[in-house]
């Protein structure tokens, strides 16, 4: 591996703004990080170069450590945004600094010069002064002068940035062609979709400083894990469905999609909600159901069309109510929850069914893909209206939903809390159920439970802002759920995850098993959900452990997975009772026999 | 002389012109050259005398001498102090600041009586320097002391843009190339400010060099040793030698106009090394 980070967290004023980035770049490969700005992968690529410290983790070049050498001894050449060239130096002189520096002989540095200037194309212009060149040759200068010193690793941040469309292209492909010909680990930063494709042999995509998802570009565009891919990469439809026994629907739509999510079998065969991708090209469209070659999702009618070119982008609103529910957070105010689908067609397509808005068409889908996330939409629970508005325009809540393009629906119950029983036939409750936190926290956890709620939020009043996220669990049969819904909500919020084992004793046999178990989970976090997080050994009795740990700050979050119902009064009463801190409960029951 | 068509927010070239040649005439031409005029009414070889007598060429060399050697010491520390207000934020940066710019605006005899009291043989400083055995009152030394205190804003205020200027993405490009502070300071960083460098170092040149007020009460004007060229003026027009006067006037104008531009066609040369091809 060239170039290697582990577990690489920096802050700015306590938020973190690179959260426990691990990443493996193999030798020669062109590895893309996509991200929008702030993200925080330029921050990452300045740790990589040097210029910026880190605050936890490792950094390596070629199995060689370099978190604590500087910047002048790292040997990366670095690319910036603007160019960043020495102006009242030529272009020879340019190129020619970093062998200087070095102490190169003449005739040396004149030969890597001429190279160099070659690999770029940009022959014979070595007595020129930057400003007498385009950007686009600026930009060449600045590649040739990053690659001057052999260095191990090539770091570019948004090298095309600042030149417009036709020299970009043009950039682009010598920029592969040199990285091809030179076979040197590359780390290229940008928040063009299109490039990444275009340059990446792999692409990692960042978001709120935590690195999403690592994978080809064709990979990860089938067969995004996350929302924030799925959205990121290209244009996507997001849809709520439900996970059936005889497999997924969308609206009535049986839809025959392949299970790829293997963190939790059991889940899989619960019924529950999921988050379905549907491509705008994967949509087809047909004057009636008969005429559909492909599966049937509903009726709509065209809102707009628009001309690009090569397609013809359409917004095809479905009418058949309650039929499709929209996991895209922009309709979250329609009272239907109706979705508006984007769909693109290619001029073939728009040939055989001339469309015009405010027409009606049948709408097939061809592919759909469903995201092994376990949070999917939120259900504000509440005794009275009141409590329930309050709830609804809870800010934490509503940038949490924000951000995961998701709905916020309510539900108002006035037996919630109360000892009644579950109605017998009552499905299990889709979603997240979201509660404030009160007197009656447990009684009101209990009922939800009862009424099949797998994962509840439970939320204090007024604003919170964790930034860190505790993460717990009491049995086996909730740890791979516990951890799917932490990493699930941890790329939504910019905290950083600490895994809590909590161990009786002391013992020595109890520590090593202790220690054993939090590895584990962080393998297990990392490989199957693509979690990166902190753990941390404990000793003493789990709820008192708990409470005193989230005491010691206002600004966390407890993510608890529990396999008892009866843990909430007997156990955790206390924590429950009055959480100053955001709490997002976990229920899967150990099944007894 | 090519007229430019190009609309502007300002009325148009002729009316712009005028005004310029107008007020330059009124306030600078014509004084200027009722000075040339008067001076001219002396005889060749007068004028040639009066330019070689021994009291005018020592005020001329104690004139410019100061002058520059001013001009160098606020260049040295006039860059420093820049470099701390443009890249360090600390407490009271905005206060210090705001403190570079009082030698402007200070009554120039004020801040002449501060430097004299402070270092007088028994000022605060003057008593520590006389017991090293260095006297700055009544010495180019104290002359040189007030011309560094009048100059040093040019300098800070010259070159403060120019830094803020200097990317620090270039610096961050020379370290990761392999290079240390010092080659990123000489390599780098100083080319790029030299011509704004070199605009603060004439203007506090050509302060200095005109600069009357500060210097009379810390030179004490000895004849020969510290007596300025303004002071030399003084005392011509006090003893009603108007002529002579104004041609010792002259002289100084023809000097400093040469010295001027030559520091001027120097900063011009390495500004367009570094700017060419800005206007293609």
């Amino acid at each position: 591996m060239s170039i290697t980070l582990d577990q690489i967290t920096k802050r700015y004023q306590n938020t973190p703004v690179v959260n426990d980035v691990s990443l493996d770049v193999g030798d020669g490969e062109f590895f893309v990080l996509l991200g929008a700005s702030g993200s925080g992968k330029s921050t990452l690529l300045r740790a990589i170069a040097g210029l910026t410290g880190v605050d936890h983790g490792r950094i390596s070049l070629h199995g060689r450590d370099v978190t604590h050498i500087s910047p002048r001894k790292r040997e990366v050449g670095l690319v910036f945004q603007n160019y960043a060239l020495f102006k009242h130096m030529s272009v020879a002189d340019n190129i020619e600094f970093a062998l200087r520096v070095r102490r190169v002989k003449a005739a040396e540095r004149r030969a890597r010069r001429k190279e160099l200037l070659r690999l770029v194309a940009l022959e014979g212009m070595d007595d020129r002064l930057p400003t007498q060149l385009s950007g686009g040759q600026q930009q060449r200068v600045a590649v040739a002068r990053a690659l001057a010193h052999k260095p191990q690793v090539l770091l570019m941040d948004e090298p095309f940035g600042a030149l417009d469309a036709k020299i970009r292209e043009e950039l682009r492909r010598t920029i592969r062609e040199v990285q091809r010909e030179l076979r040197i680990s590359t780390i290229l930063v940008t928040h063009d979709q299109e490039e990444a494709f275009a340059l990446a042999d792999r692409i990692g995509v960042m978001n709120l400083g935590r690195l999403l998802e690592v994978g080809r570009p064709e990979e990860l565009y089938a067969r995004p894990a996350t929302r924030f891919v799925a959205t990121f990469l290209g244009a996507a439809n997001l849809l709520l469905g439900r996970q059936t026994a005889d497999g997924i629907r969308v609206g009535t739509t049986p839809v025959t999609a392949p299970i790829n999510s293997m963190w939790d079998q059991r889940t899989m065969q619960r019924e529950h909600e999921v988050v379905a991708v549907l491509r705008p090209e994967e949509v087809a469209l047909a004057p009636t159901r008969d005429e559909l070659a492909t599966l049937y999702l509903g009726t709509g009618v065209v809102e707009s069309t628009m001309f690009t070119g090569a397609y013809e982008r359409l917004r095809v609103r479905m009418t058949e109510a309650g039929t499709i529910a929209s996991g895209d957070g922009e309709q979250a105010n329609d009272k239907h929850h109706l979705a508006t689908l984007d769909v693109t067609r290619s001029q073939h397509d728009q040939r055989l069914l001339p469309l015009t808005p405010g027409q009606s068409v049948a709408v097939g889908v061809r592919r759909i893909h469903v995201l092994p996330t376990p949070l999917s939409s939120y259900v504000v629970y509440g005794k009275t209206d009141a409590q329930v508005e309050s709830l609804q325009t809870h800010p934490f809540l509503v940038e949490l939903a924000n951000r995961m393009k998701t709905r916020v629906t309510t539900q108002l119950e006035p037996q919630l809390g109360s000892r009644s029983r579950a109605l017998p036939g009552q499905g299990p409750l889709a979603g997240v159920a979201v509660i404030h936190t009160s007197n009656h926290t447990a009684a009101e956890l209990e009922w939800l439970l009862r009424h099949g709620a797998s994962e509840v939020l439970l939320l204090p009043a007024g604003n919170v802002q964790p930034r860190r996220v505790l993460i717990h669990w009491t049995g086996e049969t909730v740890r791979h759920a516990t951890l799917a819904v932490a990493a699930s909500m941890l790329r939504h919020v910019a905290a950083e995850a600490t895994y809590l084992n909590i161990i009786p004793s002391q013992s020595e046999t109890q520590k090593a098993e202790g220690m054993r178990e939090l590895l584990d989970a962080r393998s297990t976090a990392q490989t199957t959900h693509g979690l990166e997080m902190r753990t941390e050994l404990r000793f003493g009795e789990v709820a008192g452990e708990l409470s005193r740990q989230l005491q010691s700050s206002n600004e966390q979050m407890l993510i608890l997975g529990i396999t008892d119902m009866d843990d909430i009064q007997d156990r955790f009463a206390a924590i429950f009772k009055h959480p100053h801190c955001p709490v997002l409960l976990v229920f899967r029951e150990q099944h007894r026999d | 002389m090519t007229v430019s068509t190009e609309r502007s927010v300002l009325p148009g070239f002729g009316l712009t012109v005028g005004y310029t040649t107008f007020f330059l005439s009124a306030v600078v031409l014509l004084p200027l050259s009722a000075m040339i005029i008067k001076a001219s009414s002396i005889s060749h070889g007068a004028f040639i005398k009066l330019l070689l007598d021994p009291e005018v060429v020592a005020s001329y060399k104690i004139s410019f001498g100061t002058s520059f050697l001013a001009a160098v010491i606020n260049s040295i520390f006039g860059f420093a102090i820049a470099w701390t207000l443009t890249r360090y934020d600390f407490a009271g940066r905005k206060f210090l600041d705001a403190l570079i710019d009082l030698p402007f605006a200070l009554p120039t005899a004020v801040s002449g009586i501060a430097l004299t009291a402070v270092f007088a043989p028994h000022g605060w400083l003057g008593l520590q320097l006389a017991s090293i055995g260095i006297k700055v009152v009544y010495t180019w030394i104290g002359i040189t002391v007030a011309l560094t205190l009048i100059g040093m804003p040019f300098v800070v205020r010259a070159v403060q843009p120019a830094l803020a200027e200097v990317q620090r993405d270039i610096e961050d490009a020379a370290e990761t190339l392999g290079a240390g502070r010092f080659t990123i300071f000489r390599r780098i960083i100083f080319p790029t400010i030299l011509p704004s460098l070199l605009t603060g170092f004439a203007m506090a040149f050509a302060r200095g060099i005109g600069e009357y007020g500060s210097v009379v009460f810390i030179s004490g004007n000895l004849p020969m040793q510290t007596e300025i060229t303004p002071l030399l003026i003084v005392k011509r027009l006090e003893e009603y030698k108007y002529v002579d006067a104004a041609a010792l006037g002259c002289i100084m104008l023809g000097m400093s106009f040469v010295l001027l531009l030559s520091i001027n066609l120097l900063q011009a040369w390495s500004r367009r090394r570094l700017f060419v091809g800005r206007r293609s």
